[in-house]
C-alpha cells in the first residue's frame, strides 16, 4: 500500500524566486526506510515539510500538484492530526527538548500529554521507549543540560513514545560525535524492524546504504535519481548531483580501474568483504 | 531502572513541608494578603513586623537560605536607594541636619522610613512566593484552571530561555577570554566585552524559535483534545480551604475596619 504518493508537485516558498521544488513525483510504499540526499541547498529540508504536511499547512507559498497521506489529499488534512500522525526529528538537538519539563522521563512523557493519554498508560508507555532507547541512566536527568548526542537520543525518545507509523529523519546526526551517530542509526534500525516507514535525510552516504530500502537524490529541488540504493548509490552520476559515493562503491570502482574488478559494484562494507573473501576463497 | 522515581508520578508530588505543599494559588493569595497590609496600613512598623514574618515563613519551609539569599541584599539595595532619596529630598518644619545645600527633615526621614519599609515589604512578598512556589507547579494548576497550555509554555519556557542566555553568554565569554579579550576587571571592560556578545546571543535566540514551534508541534502540542498531565498536585483538602477562607474573611474584615475607621 502506498502511504504518501507525490504527484507533480512543486513549491516555492513566499517571497522567494524560484521554486525549492520542481515538478517532483514520487510514490512512497508503507514499512520503506527511504534515503535522501542531495547537496546543501538542494531541496532535502523542504521535502521533509511536504512529506510532512508542514507545506502548505504551516509554510505558506506557492504548491501545484498533489500530495496524498494515506490516500487523502494532504490539503484536506487537518494540520493538528497530522503532525501527531508523522513524526519528526531533525538536525539540531537544542531546539527539540521543549524546555519546560525538569526530567527526562517527563520530557519524553509530553508529547503523550499533548496525545491526551491517561497516566498509567502514559508512564508504562516511557518505561517501554526508555528500556528500547537505553535511556535508564538518563530519566531522572534535566534534560536542558544534557550533551547533544544524549539530547538527540532524548529527541528520538520523545517521537518515538508517539508511536506514529511515519518518522521523518532530517540530518540526525550533523551535529554529533562519531560515538552519538552510531548509537542514532542503532535506534533508526530499531524502526526500521518496527516496520515504520522512515524517511531519512542523511550525508553519510555509507550510513544511507546500510539502513534504505531505496534512494532519491535531490538537485535544485529536482529528483535526479531514484531507485533501490544497490542501483543509486553505484551510480558514477551522483558525483555530478553533489554527492559522495559510499566508500565501498569508490572502492569498487577503484577495482575495477585497477583491472581486478569484484563481481559487481559494492555499496556497503560487508558487502566488499564478502566478495573478497569470496574471490580469495576463505 | 530507578522505579521509585518513576513511582513517584503516580502520587501527588509533595515537599512534606505543609506550606510548600500548599496550593499554589492558596499561597498566592496569603502571600497577597501579606503585601497588602503594608500599603493598607501605611506604617513603617508594620512593614517591618510583615517582613519578620517572610522570614518566619521561609524559615517554615525550609527555604530560609534561599529567600535570605536573595531578598536581604535586594532589601538593603532597593531600601537604602529608597530611604536616601526620600529622606534627602521630601521637604518639611523640622529640620534635622543641613549638608550643603541639601536639607534633612524629620518629616523626610519619616516618609522615606515608610516608603522604604513598604516597597521592601513589597518585594519580600514576591521573593518569598518564587522561592516557595515551583513556576511548573503553579503553571500546572493555572492549565486546570482552564488557561491554555500554549500560555503557560510561552511562560515557563521563556523562564528556561532566561538560564539558556545566561549560560550562553557565560559560554561566549569564556571564548572570548580565550582569544585574549578582555572580560574582567575594569568595569568599562567588562561593558566593552560584553556588548558584541548581545548580537549573536539573541539573533540565536530569534532563529531558534521557529524551530522550537515546529518541535513541539511534532510533540503533539497542538493535538485536538484535552491533554492529560504526569505530574499531578495534591488536591486541596477541606481543611486547606476552610482556612483560606477564614484568613480572606479576617482581611476583608479588616480591610472594612480600616477603611470605614
Ligand atoms: N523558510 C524558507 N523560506 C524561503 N526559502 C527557503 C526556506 N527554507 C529553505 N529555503 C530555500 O529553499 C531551498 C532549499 O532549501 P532546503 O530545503 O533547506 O535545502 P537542504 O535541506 O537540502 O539543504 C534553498 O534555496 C533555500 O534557500
Ligand atoms: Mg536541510
Amino acid at each position: 500500500m502506498n502511504c504518501i504518493s507525490v504527484k507533480n508537485v512543486s513549491y516555492k516558498y513566499p517571497y522567494t524566486e524560484g521554486f525549492a521544488l520542481k515538478e517532483l513525483n514520487y510514490e512512497f510504499e508503507k514499512g520503506k526506510c527511504y534515503g535522501i540526499i542531495g547537496a546543501n541547498g538542494s531541496g532535502k529540508t523542504t521535502f521533509c515539510n511536504l512529506l510532512r504536511g508542514m507545506i502548505p499547512h504551516f509554510f505558506e507559498g506557492e504548491l501545484t500538484g498533489d500530495v496524498f497521506i494515506e490516500e487523502t489529499d494532504v490539503r484536506n488534512w487537518d494540520s493538528n492530526l497530522l503532525s501527531t500522525k508523522i513524526g519528526y526529528i531533525f538536525q539540531n538537538p537544542f531546539t527539540q527538548i521543549s524546555g519546560i519539563k525538569e526530567t527526562v522521563f517527563e520530557e519524553i512523557a509530553l508529547g503523550l500529554e499533548n496525545l491526551g493519554m491517561e497516566k498509567e498508560a502514559l508512564i508504562d508507555r516511557v518505561i517501554e521507549v526508555v528500556k528500547l532507547l537505553k535511556l535508564e541512566q538518563l530519566i531522572k536527568k534535566n534534560p536542558n543540560n544534557l550533551s547533544g548526542g544524549q539530547k538527540q537520543r532524548v529527541a528520538f525518545a520523545s517521537i518515538i513514545a508517539m508511536n506514529n507509523d511515519i518518522i521523518v529523519i532530517d540530518e540526525p546526526t550533523s551535529q554529533l560525535d562519531p560515538e552519538s551517530t552510531a548509537e542514532i542509526f542503532s535506534i533508526i534500525n530499531l524502526l526500521r524492524n518496527q516496520g515504520k516507514t522512515i524517511f531519512l535525510v542523511e550525508h553519510k552516504v555509507d550510513l544511507i546504504a546500510e539502513y534504505s530500502d531505496e534512494v532519491i537524490v535531490l538537485k535544485d529541488g529536482q529528483i535526479t535519481l531514484s531507485g533501490s540504493t544497490q542501483e543509486v548509490l553505484s551510480n558514477m552520476d551522483l558525483l555530478q548531483m553533489g554527492v559522495m559515493l559510499p566508500q565501498a562503491s569508490m572502492l569498487s570502482y577503484d577495482m575495477q580501474k585497477a583491472n581486478k574488478q569484484l563481481d559487481s559494484i559494492a555499496i556497503t562494507k560487508s558487502q566488499v568483504i564478502e566478495q573478497i573473501k569470496q574471490r580469495v576463497g576463505v | 531502572m530507578d522505579y521509585e522515581f518513576i513511582n513517584s508520578f503516580k502520587k501527588p508530588q509533595v515537599q512534606n513541608n505543609w506550606f510548600l505543599d500548599l496550593n499554589p494559588l492558596s499561597k498566592l493569595n496569603i502571600i497577597l494578603i501579606l503585601a497588602i497590609i503594608p500599603i493598607v496600613v501605611k506604617r513603617w512598623e508594620v512593614s517591618v513586623v510583615i517582613i519578620l514574618f517572610y522570614f518566619l515563613i521561609a524559615a517554615a519551609s525550609s527555604r530560609l537560605k534561599q529567600f535570605s539569599k536573595v531578598y536581604v541584599r535586594l532589601a538593603l539595595l532597593i531600601g537604602s536607594l529608597l530611604f536616601i532619596m526620600r529622606a534627602m529630598f521630601i521637604p518639611g518644619e523640622d529640620v534635622l541636619m543641613k549638608i550643603g545645600f541639601l536639607t534633612i527633615t524629620q518629616e523626610g526621614v519619616d516618609h522615606g522610613l515608610q516608603f522604604a519599609t513598604l516597597v521592601v515589604a513589597i518585594c519580600g512578598a514576591l521573593v518569598l512566593y518564587s522561592v516557595a512556589t515551583q513556576a511548573r507547579d503553579l503553571m500546572l494548576v493555572l492549565e486546570k484552571k482552564g488557561v491554555p497550555h500554549t500560555a503557560t509554555y510561552v511562560i515557563l519556557s521563556s523562564l528556561q530561555s532566561i538560564i539558556d542566555l545566561g549560560n550562553m553568554s557565560k559560554l561566549i565569554m569564556e571564548s572570548q577570554k580565550a582569544r585574549g579579550i578582555e572580560t574582567e576587571g575594569k568595569v568599562t571592560n567588562r561593558i566593552k566585552s560584553f556588548f558584541p556578545i548581545l548580537g549573536p546571543l539573541f539573533l540565536g535566540a530569534i532563529s531558534n524559535s521557529e524551530e522550537k514551534a515546529i518541535a513541539m508541534d511534532a510533540r503533539a502540542f497542538y493535538a485536538p483534545g484535552k491533554n492529560t498531565h504526569l505530574r499531578e498536585l495534591r488536591p486541596v483538602s477541606l481543611s486547606e480551604k476552610s482556612v483560606l477562607i477564614l484568613i480572606n474573611l479576617v482581611f476583608v474584615g479588616f480591610i472594612v475596619w480600616r477603611v470605614v475607621g
